[in-house]
């Protein structure tokens, strides 16, 4: 019971953290919208077909779902220690994943709300649609996409503890994961041996369903996409296990977290 | 000629303590990260992006435009961090105490980013090449050249005046953010800026990078320099007017954050 009230509080303080935060607001509203107007522009060069619209639609969507789920775990490590208090939440008796579910979850939950303004923006200002969507298909893809996230926020966030390059390696290959996930084109646009690499990323099959879900073009395999985004997933999650094995004895032997 | 010497030291040593003391990714890891794998994923997602919208044939107007947009990431995240930083690090109290030349401490603060964002240019548009087998045999490699540093002044230039407001405003670097990503929609990187609403088409040719990128491209496509030399003439003009905007901007908000004690607060 204490778990879960500590997981509850971390998620309702990580919230009203975002609230207040201008940094926030760049990386779930404005960042998303300046990729959604770019690339609707592009795809919509010389008079493109509905089918491509839709990456622009829900692309910037994408965009800051990722964006938030991700920066919400690397942060708030980055910053507990910045402000010192990284070695404070390893000697309380709270294991760290409960403080980090709750802390990826609240990242979850505005990163959902992403896909608002970006679809309102396509509509409004590109008269862009999703052209045939088939909701419980889209709903379930989108569930198994907030799955994928919420994995491999939590397998990160131990390897931001561990080493504070990392969080800057992957700031720097944002826009890779950009690619590699099909975020905004199709992976099937990619070199063979880039499609190799985002075959082991679970958010590559995941927003493969979701795209699939609102066109009647191209494959529809949904069933075996869920479940590589799924299997995949549980595989990060059993990293994230070792390594958070390893982040408590490199707090409690080493004693070097803060300066990592 | 005693006081030009000292004004020359002071820009000098000022270039160089800003290389040493404010450079986040002086270190190998922050290099390949912010200098390295940004820049060029940022280049691979647009081409990548423009080649299924509009097909291979187009690749290399994706690739030059934002390999020049990187220009923007030196020259306006550069100077607009050092003045941020300044005042993160607690030194902006110091530096504006200090007697030293207003403008030539402030023009010091643009020079290396504009040396590093000639570098993220070619290293950008080299890996692009061999990635994407780009034809520059046609191109007029020294006018490419050309352009790319007079993009990387201007761009700087308007980094001068987005970081004059560093003095003021506690989240710089949330400005960077949002006027690097916006050149990216209104200065004709990914699609002509004929594309544009009136209004912002204006805007468009207010700025740093649109001229430019318009000359590089035709550099790329074998143009001399007679022919572009309007559109370079113009982009000088513009970064001009944006660092000389910035520095008064810089004097009036100095005053006003002297009065206010803001360049203390964080």
């Amino acid at each position: 019971m204490s778990l879960i009230r500590a997981g509850w509080r971390a998620f309702v303080i990580t919230i009203r953290m975002r609230v207040i935060s201008t940094w926030s607001y760049l990386s779930w509203l404005v960042f998303p919208m300046l990729f959604t107007i770019v690339g609707l522009y592009v795809l919509s060069s010389g008079g493109a077909s509905s089918s491509r619209l839709v990456y622009g639609v829900l692309g910037g969507g994408l965009i800051g779902y990722w964006s938030v789920a991700y920066l919400d775990a690397g942060n708030s490590i980055q910053d507990e220690r910045w402000s010192g208090t990284l070695e404070q939440i390893f000697a309380t008796p709270t294991p760290i994943w409960v403080i980090l579910f709750g802390k990826v979850c609240a990242g979850l939950v505005f990163g959902l709300v992403s896909f608002l303004p970006n679809a309102a923006l396509a509509y409004f200002g590109f008269h862009a649609v999703l052209p045939a969507l088939d909701p419980w298909k889209f709903v379930i893809s989108l569930g198994v996409l907030t799955l994928s996230f919420f994995c491999i926020a939590l397998t990160l966030a131990p390897l931001f503890a561990l080493w504070r390059w990392a969080f800057s390696m992957l700031n720097g290959f944002e826009l890779g994961v950009y690619i590699l996930c099909g975020f905004m084109f199709p992976i099937a646009a990619l070199a063979s041996w880039a499609q190799g690499v985002a075959g082991v990323l679970a958010p590559t099959w995941a927003v493969r369903a979701l795209y699939a879900s609102t066109v009647m073009q191209g494959p529809h395999d949904f069933t075996l996409w869920w479940l590589a985004a799924i299997g995949l997933s549980v595989v990060y999650l059993a990293g994230a296990y070792f390594l958070y094995g390893l982040v408590e004895r490199e707090a409690r032997v080493s004693g070097e977290l803060a300066l990592a | 000629m005693r006081r030009l010497a000292l004004e020359v030291a002071v820009f000098v040593r000022s270039i160089w303590l800003q290389y040493v003391a404010l450079f986040q990714w002086a270190t190998i890891n922050g290099y390949i990260a912010y200098k390295l794998l940004l820049p060029v994923t940022q280049i691979l997602f647009f081409v990548e992006l423009g080649v299924y919208a509009t097909g291979r044939q187009n690749a290399l107007y994706f690739a030059l435009g934002n390999a020049l947009q990187l220009t923007a990431n030196a020259g306006i995240f550069g100077v607009i961090a050092t003045v941020a930083n300044e005042r993160q690090y607690g030194t902006l109290p110091l530096l504006l105490a200090s007697p030293a030349n207003r403008l030539v401490t402030f023009l010091s603060r643009a020079i290396v980013n504009v040396i590093d964002g000639i570098a993220t240019v070619v290293v950008g548009l080299v890996i692009t090449v061999i990635l994407f087998g780009l034809d520059l045999h046609r191109a007029n490699l020294p006018l490419l050249g050309l352009c790319v540093v007079v993009i990387s002044l201007t761009t700087a230039g308007l980094g001068l005046m987005f970081g004059s407001i560093g003095l003021v405003m506690r989240d710089a670097i949330i400005l960077a953010n949002v006027v690097y990503y916006l050149l990216l929609i209104v200065c004709g990187i990914n699609f002509p800026v004929s594309r544009l609403p009136f209004v912002l088409q204006l805007v468009s040719y207010s700025l740093p990078l649109t001229r430019g990128v318009q000359a590089a491209r035709e550099a790329a496509a074998g143009a001399s320099i007679g022919q572009v030399s309007g559109l370079l003439a113009g982009e000088l003009m513009i970064g001009l007017l944006w660092a000389l905007g910035g520095y008064a901007l810089f004097r009036i908000l100095e005053s006003w954050a002297r009065r206010g004690g803001l360049q203390e607060a964080y």
